[in-house]
């Protein structure tokens, strides 16, 4: 409960916030958001994505869980999305993440990605917006 | 990507008339009228003008339209106050009570107002506001570039052979690779988006990005939307123009720029490493970036890295990431005449370096336009 509540408290301050400009790369940045339904790492999400020139890498709840991102593709035709992660829940067992979604008003500083999340027999929506 | 692509090529041929006549006119506005302004839905408004509002980055006639019984206010946009001035106009042009038919595109949003593409006296041909095409009046005359005591060739003006003046006019206002022809209005708008991947040698998510831009008719640009610096290249793209200030004792030049936010730039001559240069902020991307270079015979060669991703080097919309590393080099090849060469080096948004060149034209006797982008803001 206390919990969501710290989760709940973010995401207002985070929305709260003007976004700030990111007129390159659409992906780079930092994104707040929810991965509902997710009882592994909590459903509120901080996901930080960067953009090398070849590659976009980046961390799920850095800081927190530190989940690298093993691989991120954005398909500019039209602007899906997709993420994977492997990370370990706190008893060891691997837990492979993949988030699949599109980027939608990409032409704001605080662009979203919609979409679902799923983890073996987890999934649930998906849903980001830049900072 | 390609099928929309398709459906606004026949969108984009559609106002591509308007587009290039928009481009061919000499003195274009400062913002994509198009981005704001839809070239399909032109009205003619006849009414009663209440108030002139005489400010930059655009002035506004305020009128009073009677529709259908009901009196409606409408608010006409037209040219920027500085550069109207430089053509006689002012903000005793128009009073209110005056009768004026406004004619142009009106607002995509759908509110009440509309470009003054024509904007006369009810029953006058005269047109108002109108740029005076001959203006300013640019010498032809062949004249060598002055030079300092020291011999190096003057960016600017000098205290006893050149007087004030400033650049502006450049030949170019939106980035293309030298060499490839493309047709485009003076703010960047692509006559034919199929085009979009010949402008620059863009990687897949520039180009779509690009299109992106182009097929909202630019009108998410920061500068134009958030008043944000025209960094990069776009600063040489104004027609209002440049000074040049070159301060010899402590090597370096300034670059002040006569619009957007009417901010400036400092290139360092002195040898130091393009790194923080306001106590210690490498960590900080800039606008501007950090400049630094020398002289190579008659041209001044400058490196710059340091940019943030924040608003757009050029217009048009081209993308850039904080990986840019812009080469320009600044010569004077005569009294009246400043080429400008860049090279894009940016392995974030682009496949390869590549590179684009215009000319600015001496603006002799006079100093920069005040044109403040924020003037009217909220």
């Amino acid at each position: 409960m206390r919990a969501r509540l710290y989760s709940a408290a973010v995401i207002l301050c985070a929305l709260a916030l003007p976004g700030q400009a990111q007129e390159g790369h659409p992906l780079k940045g930092s994104w707040i958001g929810e991965w509902q339904g997710n009882e592994v790492h909590d459903e509120f999400v901080v996901v930080v994505l960067d953009w090398d020139g070849r590659a976009i890498t980046g961390t799920i709840n850095p800081g927190t869980d530190n989940i690298e991102i093993t691989s991120a593709e954005l398909n500019p035709e039209d602007w899906t999305v997709r993420i994977v992660a492997d990370t370990e829940d706190a008893s060891g067992r691997a837990v492979d993440y993949v988030i699949t979604g599109t980027i939608e008003d990409l032409e704001l500083p605080n662009r979203y990605i919609k979409g679902t999340w799923q983890n073996g027999d987890g999934r649930g929506n998906f849903e980001i917006r830049r900072q | 990507m390609q099928t929309e692509s398709r459906r606004f090529a026949l969108a984009a041929a559609t106002v591509g008339a308007a587009v290039l006549a928009l481009a061919s006119a000499p003195v274009p506005a400062h913002h994509p009228v198009y981005g704001k302004f839809d070239p399909n839905e032109t009205r003619t408004l006849e009414g009663v003008v209440t108030k002139l509002d005489w400010r930059n980055p655009h002035a506004h006639i305020f009128m009073n339209v009677v529709s259908d019984g009901e009196t409606e206010n409408w608010a006409v946009e037209i040219e920027s106050p500085a550069e109207l001035h430089l053509s006689g106009w002012n903000g005793d042009s128009l009073l209110p009570g005056e009768h004026v038919v406004v004619e142009g595109p009106t607002a995509r949003d759908g509110s009440r107002q509309i470009w003054g593409e024509t904007v006369r006296r009810d029953g006058s041909r005269e047109l108002l506001f109108v740029l005076d095409p001959d203006f300013p009046v640019l010498s032809r005359q062949s004249r060598p570039a002055p030079r300092w005591p020291d011999g190096h060739v003057a960016l600017g003006a000098t205290p006893d052979a050149t007087g004030d003046g400033y650049w502006g006019y450049p030949t170019e206002t939106a980035l293309i690779e030298d060499g490839v022809s493309v047709r485009m209005s003076a703010d960047g708008q692509l006559a034919d988006i199929d085009d979009a991947g010949r402008v620059a040698p863009l990687q897949p998510w520039a180009l779509a990005l690009y299109e992106h831009r182009q097929q909202r008719f630019l009108q998410d640009d920061p500068m134009f939307l958030n008043c944000k610096p025209p960094g990069g290249p776009r600063q040489y793209q104004s027609r209002l123009g440049l000074q040049l200030v070159e301060d010899i004792e402590r090597q370096r030049v300034f670059v002040l720029l006569g619009s957007g936010n009417r901010n400036y730039r400092i290139l360092y001559l002195d040898g130091r490493e393009p790194v923080g240069q306001v106590g210690g902020d490498d960590d900080n991307p800039l606008y501007y970036g950090r400049s630094v270079g020398g002289w190579e015979g008659d041209t001044l060669t400058v490196r710059t890295v340091g940019f943030n991703e924040d608003f757009w080097f050029t217009n048009g919309g081209l993308p850039h990431t904080s990986q840019l590393t812009l080469t320009e080099k600044f010569t004077r090849v005569d009294f009246d005449t400043l080429r400008y060469e860049v090279t894009i080096d940016d392995p974030g948004a682009y496949t390869r370096p590549w590179s684009a060149s215009w000319e600015l034209s001496w603006v002799e006797g006079t100093e920069l336009p005040a044109h403040i982008c924020q003037e009217n803001r909220p």
